[in-house]
């Protein structure tokens, strides 16, 4: 992993399978592999849900916004009405908070502010 | 202010760093750096992607004339226009599987103004963001 971006993982308890990843640094051409790898690892490990805190995110780009997007795809591969009610974005930076909706995924993609928030809204 | 480099996906962050500390320097408005590494980043992450196919040497410029500043970068790669490159699709997710476009979109969205040219070695790319230094120290 580089030192540009940290990805904490956690699972929260409770009766549907939400996995957290806390981003902490850019998501850039150079790390947006690293952020689908730990989204497929937690696929694979059988997360439904995932919740991106993008409260540390200091810069987002166009490629960080393709791995969201490929993320949604891989979070409900048979059924496209439902790729974006599976991934929800906790808390982005305002620097994140731009170019998600510049590129208008805050149009599609639920935007939170409490991980408690965005599990009542799954 | 000049700097020449290899550009690499793994210095991006340094790059951003750079232009958003010299566009300071110059003058810029702290409220417009964050665009600037926006805008270069996309333009640097192109270069290398699509230019490239990998690292390779850009000359990155940053000056201002008047009020505005512009943003010069040169390369040695094949020639590559970004605004003939695909349309965006801002369509969900659920209705696409690949998208595309992004990156110019983002470009254009925070700079005024973006030309390229074909030079003898490369490519020139400049963009200008218009009323946005805010006191001429250089």
């Amino acid at each position: 992993m580089s030192e540009d971006l940290q990805i904490g993982v956690s699972k929260e308890e409770g009766d549907k399978a939400v996995t957290v990843m806390r981003l902490k640094g850019s998501l850039d051409a150079n790390t947006q592999s690293e952020l689908e790898a730990k989204a497929r690892e937690a696929i694979d490990s059988g997360a439904e849900f995932l919740l991106l805190d993008m409260s540390g995110v200091d810069y987002l780009g166009s490629a960080g916004m393709r791995a969201i997007h490929a993320i949604t795809n891989l979070l409900s591969p048979d059924d496209p009405s439902m790729r974006s009610a599976k991934l929800k974005i906790l808390n982005p930076s305002s620097a994140a908070a731009k170019v998600f909706k510049t590129l208008g995924f805050d149009s599609f993609i639920d935007v939170h502010q409490s991980v408690d928030e965005a599990i009542a809204s799954l | 202010m000049l700097l020449k480099l290899k550009a690499d996906l793994k210095n991006l962050s340094q790059i951003r760093d750079f232009v958003a500390d010299t566009a300071a320097d110059l003058g810029v408005a702290p409220g417009s750096l964050e665009d600037l590494r926006l805008a270069v980043d996309e333009a640097v992450t192109n270069i290398i992607t699509h230019g490239y196919g990998g690292p390779g040497d850009i000359e990155l410029e940053l000056g201002v004339e008047a009020s505005d500043l512009f943003v010069r970068i040169r390369d040695h790669a094949e020639s590559f226009d970004p605004s003939l490159a695909q349309t965006t699709d801002l369509r969900p997710p659920g209705e696409r599987d690949n998208p595309g476009g992004y990156g110019l979109f983002l470009m254009r969205s925070v700079m005024d103004e973006i030309a390229h040219r074909k030079i003898e070695t490369g490519n020139e790319l400049t963009m200008i963001k218009r009323d946005v230094v805010l006191n001429k120290i250089h």
